[in-house]
């Protein structure tokens, strides 16, 4: 359903932004969904006249992303609260606001994971 | 020697409707560096929409922000109805556009208001508001609401607009419309005004664009960027024209949303002469199964959704990124440089939402 999207490996994600960036591609945001046991999907999205593309990119729970702040400065709010939200371990954050963009310290931990009713008891 | 202060600036500030905190480094009166910290009004209403049904999504997305409320719901129901390959009667798009249309006045009024306001002129923040007035009661006539009008549902919308109430549209307009020439003098030929606003916080076009800037910030600084070109809804047929100012600064900022006013009006009065007789919403069956990105304009610039069905009544995903989320970062470019004494009026012309951002 969703036009232009390029299913790319972590590894390269800095390389592949770095052609967007290169192509005049303004960065809109990311969107990341945990798709159940650890596993999460997030896609890039990048705009051009109005004309969406996307990088596809799957990762595990706590697994490290780099972060693609230094080549679009303004992914470090969306890369924070990915990795506060869903556990997405981003490195190399412009500002790491380290864990407390939104949410409080008393907060719980990702709270946009899927986790069954037995995991959040056990929290 | 230069000795270097921290300033906290925010999260409660007379100037902020809502809370957003500005960590300050100061030499002297001027910033070199600055900040931004928000987490104030979380509410985790991305992880809601998951357990509420898609149709009871749309009374929720509309609570994200009451000033966009018709937009969201907008971009919300189109990206549904694009997962259903729904295609809703004609009225029912025009409808969208007229209530669209007359949120981004009252929006904009709202926020010129609380600009003059910023800079200490009293007078010239009641007009607005005087005027915001009007729009707001056109809209509780049209829909029993003044903010959170909540009129748009999947596959159209749920009230039509009676001939008497589109008559009254119109003069409401033409009000506005004569009001806003008289408003317009004071906020862009302003003395006074004029020395708060030109040349401060100043953003090249390259700068906006690369700091992903989105609206009226984007289009003050010449990046022509307005989603109502796609011609979403009734928008294709309207022969809408972007506003695009070049400076970067704050008076451009200021100048486009003055200027979109009109804009506003030139559309709702097309939309209402062309406005087609027929349904105003189609029947629904099924559930949305699949993912999309949805996309429209906003007051405050581009707001996306990301939706992603499972076949169910109930989403896997909804994810909003809302335009002051992404006009944030570009604080991090004007503010250093800046005087302290600029930081309301500056902060203000990115038109925060915080609750938007925060979701």
């Amino acid at each position: 359903m969703i036009a232009n999207v390029n299913e790319i490996t972590k590894d390269q994600l800095l390389g592949e932004t770095q052609k967007m960036a290169a192509q005049g591609y303004r960065f809109v945001t990311t969107s990341c969904t945990d798709l159940g046991e650890g596993k999460l999907d997030v896609l890039y999205h990048f705009d051009k006249d109005a004309e969406l593309h996307n990088l596809r990119i799957k990762a595990e729970k706590g697994e490290e992303v780099p972060s693609i702040s230094k080549i679009y400065l303004c992914a470090v709010l969306i890369e924070n609260e990915m990795s506060e939200l869903f556990g997405l371990k981003v490195v190399g954050m412009a500002i790491d606001y380290g864990g407390h963009m939104l949410l409080a310290p008393e907060a719980l931990k990702t709270p946009q994971s899927k986790i069954t009713i037995e995991q959040r008891g056990a929290k | 020697m230069n000795t270097k202060t921290t300033i906290p600036f925010g999260p409660q500030h007379p100037v902020l409707p809502e809370p957003l905190n500005l960590k300050l480094v100061m030499e002297d009166e001027k910033i070199v560096e600055a900040i931004p910290a928000i987490g104030y009004v979380h509410r985790g209403l991305e992880k809601l929409a998951e357990v509420k049904d898609f149709h009871q999504n749309v009374f929720l997305v509309e609570r994200i922000c009451g000033i966009c409320s018709v937009q969201h719901a907008m971009a919300y129901v189109q990206g549904i109805e694009s997962l259903m390959n729904i295609e809703i009667p004609d009225r029912a798009k025009y409808l969208r556009v007229i209530w669209a249309e007359l949120h981004r006045i009252h929006s904009h009024l709202l926020w010129l208001g609380l600009f003059a306001d910023a800079f200490g002129f009293e007078a010239l923040f009641m007009q607005c508001w005087r005027d915001r007035e009007k729009v707001m009661d056109i809209m509780e006539a049209t829909s029993g609401a003044r903010v959170v009008v909540s009129v748009n549902a999947v596959g159209g919308v749920k009230r039509d607009i009676s001939s008497e109430h589109l008559a009254e549209i119109v003069k409401v307009c033409d009000q506005v419309n004569e009001d806003m020439k008289k408003m317009e003098n004071a906020f862009l030929n302003d003395y006074t005004v004029r020395h708060r606003t030109v040349g401060v916080g100043r953003l090249t076009k390259d700068q906006a664009y690369s700091l992903g800037a989105v609206g009226p910030m984007a289009r003050a600084c010449g990046v022509a960027q307005d989603l109502r070109t796609m011609g979403y809804a009734a928008y294709g047929k309207l022969g809408f024209q972007m506003v695009v100012e070049q400076d970067g600064d704050c008076w451009a900022r200021t100048a486009v949303r003055v200027k979109e006013v009109y804009e506003c009006v030139r559309l709702i009065k097309t939309a209402i002469a062309d406005l087609p007789a027929g349904d105003i919403a189609i029947p629904v069956k099924g559930n949305p199964n699949g993912e999309v990105v949805s996309r429209v304009e906003q007051p405050r610039g581009e707001v996306l959704y990301y939706i992603k069905g499972n076949g169910t009544k109930n989403l896997d995903r909804l994810r909003v990124r809302t335009p002051t989320f992404a006009n944030i970062p570009t604080l991090l470019v004007m503010l250093p440089g800046s005087q302290l004494a600029d930081v309301p009026v500056l902060l203000l012309t990115i038109d925060p939402c915080i609750s938007c951002t925060e979701r």
